[in-house]
């Protein structure tokens, strides 16, 4: 889902920029604001943890791979807003260091994996989680569904986006200038896989790890026990002393 | 040291990043222009312009210069890769997170 350089046309790559730029601003003043000192740390894992995970491709039909993202994850670990920092760094380093994802693309590469990803999957997370405790089954169903749907939010956005270039962009015999895919071809080509085995793979990867982090490590999750009345504040002193 | 069940959690998961390479194939819409060619006849007039845009991609495809040939060679390139970018990331955002505290501090 690392659009290169070249697909976009300049003008859309621009564009994705300028749309990113408020979302960024948003991000780095509620982190400011708002991050426990704590997370620091945990910040850098999960970024570290995020870069690892997509390098981590999978064989898709029609010969094509596709990777997990994590974006939710972090989004439910360090809030939705650490996280649009976190990925947005990872695909930079990525961008920058590894060649993946354009350096002109960066912008829309940052709209739908930093951006989109986390903020609708921690939208949706919120919503079935209600209340639930860290470990309960609701709280990671809600999790795994919010990473599902989050990751094909994002791919959507992506195909959308290639998909459209040949339209806005073409030679007057309709030569397309940039991403030469029409709409019909980018959104079956995008959606089939991350509808069924990449989506899948998040919402199970997020699923799972934050089962086992609700059950293991609920101090994690301080505003999840703030919430409920049945933990000792003995307990959550314990919790957030580590 | 912080949450150093992570941390081992971050350098297992580089360490196993080779499994990645077993994919055969690319990411669709990822195709570098000579792939792109073979696939629709022909590279657009702006794709040809517009490409490789940064000048520091010294690891370029997670793979590191002189580590390729056999799949075990490859597999080492990548898990130094994974560990370099790993380690940039966390670092980086690390550095900007703290730049927060000063911040506050002032």
């Amino acid at each position: 889902m690392h659009i290169p350089d070249g697909y976009l046309s300049p003008q859309v790559s621009a564009g994705l920029y300028v749309v990113s730029a408020p979302f960024w601003l948003a991000a780095v003043r509620k982190v400011r604001k708002s991050l426990p000192q704590n997370h620091v740390p945990l910040l850098a894992m999960l970024s570290a943890f995020s870069f690892l995970i997509m390098m981590f491709n999978m064989p898709l039909p029609g010969g094509t791979t596709g990777h997990a993202i994590g974006g939710v994850l972090i989004a439910i670990l360090v809030g939705p807003w650490a996280a649009v920092i976190a990925l947005t760094l990872t695909l930079a380093v990525q961008a920058f260091f590894f060649g993946d994802g354009g350096i002109l693309a960066l912008g829309a590469n940052s709209f739908n994996l930093a951006i989109v990803m986390p903020l609708m999957g921690y939208f949706l997370f919120r919503l079935i989680a209600g209340n639930a405790a860290p470990s309960s089954r609701r709280f990671s169903i809600a999790a795994a569904v919010g990473a599902y749907i989050g990751i094909n939010t994002a791919a959507a956005a992506v195909a959308f986006e290639l998909g459209i270039q040949p339209i806005l962009h073409h030679l007057p015999d309709g030569t397309p200038l940039y991403c030469p895919f029409h709409l019909s071809v980018t959104i079956p080509a995008m959606m089939i896989p991350h509808l069924t085995i990449v989506g899948a793979a998040e919402a199970i990867i997020t699923g799972a790890v934050i089962k086992f982090l609700g059950t293991n490590h609920p101090e994690l999750f301080p505003s999840e026990i703030a919430a409920e009345t049945t933990v000792k504040p003995a307990e959550e002193k314990k919790g957030g002393e580590r | 040291m912080k949450y150093k069940k992570g941390w081992i959690a971050v350098i297992v998961l580089a360490v196993l990043s080779p499994l990645g390479l077993l994919a055969i194939g690319e990411a669709w819409g990822e195709w570098d222009n000579e792939t792109l060619k073979h696939l629709v006849g022909f590279v657009p007039e702006g794709m040809n312009r517009i490409k490789d845009m940064s000048p520091i991609a010294f690891l370029k495809d997670y793979s590191i210069p002189g580590f390729e040939g056999s799949f075990a060679k490859t597999s080492i390139g990548t898990i130094i890769s994974a560990l370099i970018g790993a380690g940039l990331t966390a670092l980086i955002m690390y550095f900007i997170a703290a730049g927060r505290k000063q911040n506050e501090r002032s």
